[in-house]
C-alpha cells in the first residue's frame, strides 16, 4: 500500500483536518482541564499549576531555535518519554514545555535538559526576555532582506542571562520578522527587529514577459509607482514596466507577484529597530511598536550593530522602568523625547510618519463598560 | 564529513544560545541534503542576499494551500536543494503532542523530506522545510493515511486556525478555547484547503485579556475570553499577599529585589479605571467600572479570577503592515457565549456573515480589515447587524462629514429648484 | 436565475483560456454569471481543479486561477495539479 502515482484519485482521502487535541494531552493536564486555580513560576523557567483536585502540574521551559531537525525532535520526544509518559507541548514562541504531575519528578528532568549542552536552556518565563519569534530569514525565504535564525541566535547569545532569570520590570517580548511583509507580525512586540529593503526593484525587461502578469505587477503596487513601459529585447519591442523610483517604499510586494522584479541588495538591505509595543490588554491597550532606529547593516555572521541596539534599549529599560511597566508603557511615561535621550538613540526624520493614518478612533482593545447598548448581549 | 566549508555560519555554533548550524550538521550526517542547505546559506551570509527563488503552482492535487513553492537560484552548486518545497502541517490545538506522533511525523519527513523543521510557523502549523515536487503526493498520502493528519492553510484560505493553551493548563481561561478552535477548524476545511476568499483569513482563539497568541493583533477574527459578572475575591488570599506570604505576579518578578509587596501601588494605582481600594482590611471592587484588563488578576492569581459567567469579545480585522499599515482588530462584538453545547454557533453566523460580505466586496488581496477601513465602520456593523454603540469607538469622530442617507433626512432630497428660486434671486 | 453549474463551469473555462491575463484572481470568474453567488462560483472553479480543467498559482500569500498550461512559473515546473 501507498501512493500509487497510476491512480493518484484512489483511496484518496481529503479534509481531515488536524488531529484532536485530546488524543495529545498528559494524563495530568486531561484530567484536570477547566479545573486549574492558580499557578506560580518556582524558578526560571520552572512553573507549577495548582488544581482544585489537589493534583499539580509541574511545566519546566526550554528554548529552541525554532528551525529544529527532526533528530533534535526525536532527542525531544526522548525526554518526554522518559520523565513525562510520553507528551509535550510547544508554546507560540518556540519554547518546548514539558510536563510532569509531581514535584519529585522536576529535578531528574531539569538535570537531564542540563546535561544536554547548550541544547535546552530552560528560562523564558515571568519579567525576563523570552523566546524571540521569528521568520525563515535566507534559510528559506524568497524576499528576505535579513537573515533570521542567525541574528537571533546572535541576540539570544547575548540576552541570555536575561532568559535564564526574571530581573526585568516586565516581561520583554522580541520578535524578527525578516522583510516588510511581516509573517512574524512583529508589529506589536516590545522589540521588533525588522528587515528592511532601500533600494527600487529592478526590471528583468527580458524576463517580465514569460514569467509574469505585468497588470498584477502594476497592481501590487501600494503607492502606484509602477507604470507599464515597452522596452527593446533582441531587436524586438517587448511589453514590461517602469518604476517611479521616489514613490517605492521598499515593501517588495511587485516582487512576490513579479519574480522579474527583484529588490534585494547586500548594501540596500539591512535592519530597522521597533519598540514599545504590546499584544496583552492588562493595563494599557495593546500597542504598534514604533520606529526608532531606521536601519543597521546586514552585518554577518554575528550581526554586532544589531544586537548592541538590542541590548541598549533592554538594558536602559531594564535601569529605568517601574515594576510591571513595558517598554511601550515606558516610554509612553517618561515620553518618547526622553526614551531617545535615555537610550542615546539618534532621532532621525525616518521616525517621523509620512505614510498613511487612518481609523484612528475605532476601538482596538477588549476595554469597554458594559451600558445600555451592551444589555442585548449580556441577557 | 561537511560537504562544503561554512566558515561564517561555524561562528553561530559558540555560545550559550542553542546553535541551528550544530543542529543542521547533527542532521546532514543523516540526511546529506542538508549539506546543502548549509552550504547554500553559507552562501548567502556570504553575499548578503538570499539565493531562494518562489515557485507558484506546487502543491498537492486539489489543494489550493499547504505547500509553498521554493527552489534554488544556485542549484548546481547545491543539488541537494534545487527544490526545496514547504509543507504545512495542521497542528492539533495548542502544540500538545504525544511523542508517539510527534515520532511518526518524524519518520515521514525522513522519509520524504529535508529532516528541517519549523516548530512552528508563525501561524502555528507544524512546518515541514524542503522537499521535491515528485515527493509531494506521496508524503500527503502517508500523511493522510498512515498518521491521519492534514495540510494547513496557504494562499487566498482560511489560514489555520490557532489557540492559547486555555482551560488545559491556565485558570483564567473564559472559554474553552482549544475545542473552539478544533471544530471550527474540522467545519471549515473546504475553506481551509481551497482558495475562497480575496486574501487570507485567520481566527485565533485567546481564552483571556491576557491574550497569549496575539488574536488582537493577528488575526481577522478575534475571539478573546472575557466575562460579564464580577471579578471572584478571596478575601484570605489578599491577606496573605499583603503579608508577603504569597509571591506576586506568580513569582514573575522573583528575580529582583523590587521591595516588600504593595497593594496599594503595585494593584490599586495601576488599575486603568482606578475601580479597586482597600475598606476594612478588604479588597473592594467596583465592577461597573472595571473593563477587564487582568492586570490585578495577574499580580494576584491566588486571589482574584475572572467572574463566573464566561464568554468572549470579538474583535475583527487585525492585519500586518502590508499594504495599508498594521491594524489591531477593532471591537464588533462586546460579548457572546462560546460554547460547543451549540456548535459554536454565535461564531459561526458572525463569521459567515461576514465572509458572505467580504466575498462580494473584497478587492484582490484586500484584507477584511482593510476593507472595513474602505467602507467604514458604520457601514460594516449594518452588515453584520450590530447596533453602534459607544464601545465601537475610542472616541467620537472629531469631523463633521457624516454621510447621511437620504431616508435618514425629513423629506428626503428631492426638491424643486424652480420652487427655490420663486424665494431666493440669483 | 443563476446558471446551471455545468454552464457555470463552461463559463468560467471560457474565461481562463480566453482571457489575456493567464492567472485570474476568483473575482474575476465573477463576471461568468452576475447571478451566481461569489460561493457557487467558488465552489464551481475548485471543482474545475480537482476535474483537471484549472490549475492553482499561488504567491504563498495569494491564490489564482489559471487554465490548465496557461500559469506563469519561474521554474517552468508544472507541478502535479
Amino acid at each position: 500500500m501507498g501512493y500509487d502515482p497510476k491512480n493518484p484519485m484512489e483511496g484518496r482521502i481529503t479534509d481531515l483536518g488536524p488531529q484532536y487535541y485530546g488524543k495529545h494531552l498528559p494524563p495530568i493536564i486531561a484530567n484536570n482541564k477547566g479545573k486549574w486555580l492558580y499557578h506560580e513560576i518556582l524558578q526560571p523557567g520552572v512553573l507549577v499549576h495548582v488544581s482544585e483536585t489537589g493534583d499539580e502540574c509541574y511545566t519546566v521551559r526550554a528554548a529552541t531555535c525554532r528551525l529544529i531537525s527532526i533528530e533534535l525532535i526525536r532527542e525531544i520526544c526522548d525526554i518526554a518519554d522518559k520523565h513525562c509518559g510520553g507528551f509535550l507541548r510547544f508554546t507560540t514562541r518556540n519554547n518546548v514545555e514539558f510536563m510532569v504531575d509531581s514535584k519529585d519528578k522536576v529535578q531528574p528532568l531539569i538535570d537531564d535538559l542540563k546535561s544536554r549542552g547548550n541544547k535546552f536552556p530552560i528560562g523564558g518565563t515571568g519579567a525576563g526576555v523570552t523566546n524571540i519569534v521569528h521568520t525563515q530569514g535566507w534559510v528559506h525565504c524568497h524576499t528576505p532582506a535579513t537573515d533570521a535564525s542567525g541574528p537571533v541566535k546572535c541576540v539570544m547569545d547575548e540576552l541570555f542571562e536575561h532568559f535564564t532569570s526574571m530581573k526585568m520590570p516586565a516581561q520583554v517580548r522580541i520578535a524578527l520578522a525578516c522583510c516588510l511583509n511581516m509573517c512574524g507580525a512583529v508589529h506589536a512586540s516590545d522589540i521588533a527587529i525588522l528587515g528592511v529593503h532601500r533600494k527600487p526593484p529592478m526590471v528583468d525587461d527580458e524576463r517580465i514577459g514569460p514569467v509574469c502578469e505585468i497588470p498584477l505587477a502594476i497592481a501590487a503596487c501600494p503607492t502606484g509607482a509602477i507604470k507599464p513601459s515597452k522596452a527593446v529585447v533582441d531587436g524586438k519591442e517587448v511589453k514590461t514596466v517602469v518604476v517611479n523610483n521616489p514613490r517605492c517604499m521598499f515593501c517588495g510586494n511587485c516582487y512576490t507577484m513579479c519574480p522579474a522584479m527583484p529588490l534585494s541588495d547586500p548594501e540596500g538591505d539591512g535592519i530597522a529597530i521597533l519598540v514599545g509595543g504590546k499584544v496583552s490588554n492588562s493595563k494599557s491597550a495593546p500597542k504598534f511598536s514604533k520606529l526608532v532606529i531606521p536601519f543597521l547593516p546586514n552585518t554577518p555572521p554575528r550581526w554586532p550593530e544589531t544586537v548592541a541596539a538590542v541590548k541598549n534599549i533592554v538594558e536602559t529599560y531594564a535601569k529605568d522602568a517601574k515594576k510591571y511597566e513595558r517598554i511601550g508603557e515606558w516610554a509612553e511615561r517618561i515620553g518618547w523625547e526622553k526614551f531617545f535621550e535615555k537610550c542615546d538613540i539618534p532621532f532621525t526624520d525616518k521616525s517621523i510618519d509620512d505614510y498613511r493614518l487612518a481609523y484612528d478612533t475605532w476601538r482596538t482593545t477588549t476595554q469597554f463598560k458594559y451600558t445600555k447598548a451592551t444589555a442585548q448581549y449580556t441577557e | 564529513m561537511p560537504k562544503h566549508a561554512t566558515p561564517l555560519l561555524d561562528q553561530l555554533e559558540s555560545g550559550p544560545w542553542p546553535s541551528f548550524v550544530s543542529d543542521m550538521k547533527r542532521q546532514a550526517e543523516k540526511k546529506p541534503e542538508v549539506w546543502d542547505i548549509l552550504g547554500q546559506l553559507e552562501l548567502s551570509y556570504h553575499d548578503r542576499i538570499t539565493h531562494w527563488k518562489h515557485g507558484g503552482i506546487v502543491g498537492v492535487f486539489g489543494y489550493g494551500g499547504g505547500i509553498v513553492g521554493r527552489y534554488s537560484d544556485v542549484p548546481k552548486q547545491f543539488p541537494g536543494v534545487e527544490h526545496f518545497h514547504t509543507i504545512r502541517v495542521n497542528q492539533p490545538s495548542s502544540k500538545y503532542y504525544s511523542t508517539e506522533n510527534l515520532r511518526a511525523i518524524c519518520n515521514l519527513w525522513e522519509k520524504w523530506g529535508s529532516g528541517m523543521t519549523n516548530m512552528h510557523g508563525s501561524t502555528g502549523d507544524i512546518i515541514l522545510l524542503g522537499t521535491k515536487t515528485e515527493n509531494l503526493e506521496p508524503f500527503f498520502w502517508d500523511l493522510t493515511h498512515e498518521l491521519g493528519q492534514d495540510l494547513g492553510g496557504s494562499g487566498s484560505n482560511l489560514r489555520s486556525p490557532a489557540c492559547c493553551l486555555g482551560q488545559s493548563r491556565c485558570e483564567w481561561a473564559c472559554y474553552d478555547t482549544q475545542e473552539a478552535c478544533h471544530q471550527l477548524t474540522v467545519k471549515y476545511q473546504d475553506e481551509l484547503h481551497r482558495p475562497a476568499f480575496p486574501y487570507k483569513f485567520k481566527f485565533k482563539f485567546s481564552g483571556c485579556p491576557n491574550d497569549c497568541v496575539a488574536a488582537i493583533a493577528r488575526s481577522d477574527f478575534a475571539v478573546i475570553g472575557t466575562w460579564k459578572d464580577d471579578i471572584r475575591i478571596d478575601q484570605a488570599a489578599v491577606k496573605e499577599y499583603i503579608a508577603g506570604n504569597y509571591p506576586s505576579n506568580g513569582g514573575a518578578h522573583s528575580g529582583r529585589d523590587w521591595g516588600k509587596f504593595d497593594i496599594k501601588k503595585e494593584v490599586i494605582d495601576l488599575c486603568p479605571t482606578q475601580c479597586m481600594w482597600m475598606e476594612g482590611g478588604e479588597l473592594k471592587i467596583d465592577n461597573s467600572e472595571c473593563t477587564r484588563c487582568m492586570h490585578c488578576i495577574n499580580v494576584m492569581p491566588r486571589a482574584l479570577r475572572p467572574g463566573k459567567e464566561m464568554g468572549a469579545t470579538v474583535c475583527m480585522g487585525a492585519k500586518a503592515p502590508i499594504l495599508e499599515g498594521a491594524q489591531f482588530a477593532t471591537l464588533i462584538i462586546p460579548f457572546v457565549k462560546v460554547t460547543k453545547e451549540n456548535e459554536f454557533q454565535d461564531l459561526v453566523d458572525l463569521i459567515e456573515k461576514a465572509w458572505d460580505w467580504w466575498m462580494e466586496v473584497g478587492k484582490n488581496r484586500e484584507r477584511i480589515g482593510e476593507a472595513m477601513q474602505r467602507v467604514g465602520l458604520p457601514a460594516f456593523l449594518e452588515i453584520m447587524d450590530v447596533k453602534p454603540m459607544p464601545q465601537h469607538v475610542r472616541e467620537p469622530r472629531s469631523n463633521p462629514y457624516v454621510f447621511w442617507k437620504e431616508e435618514e433626512v425629513e423629506g428626503g432630497w428631492e426638491r424643486d429648484i424652480k420652487e427655490f428660486r420663486r424665494r431666493h434671486a440669483m | 436565475m443563476a446558471m446551471s453549474t455545468e454552464d457555470l463551469k463552461a463559463a468560467i473555462l471560457d474565461k481562463a483560456l480566453k482571457s489575456p491575463k493567464a492567472q485570474l484572481y476568483i473575482k474575476d470568474f465573477y463576471a461568468c454569471d452576475p447571478d451566481s453567488s461569489p460561493r457557487a462560483i467558488k465552489n464551481a472553479a475548485n471543482e474545475m481543479v480537482r476535474e483537471g480543467k484549472l490549475t492553482f498559482w499561488s504567491s504563498g500569500s495569494t491564490t489564482m486561477y489559471a487554465a490548465k498550461g496557461r500559469a506563469k512559473n519561474e521554474e517552468g515546473d508544472q507541478g502535479v495539479n
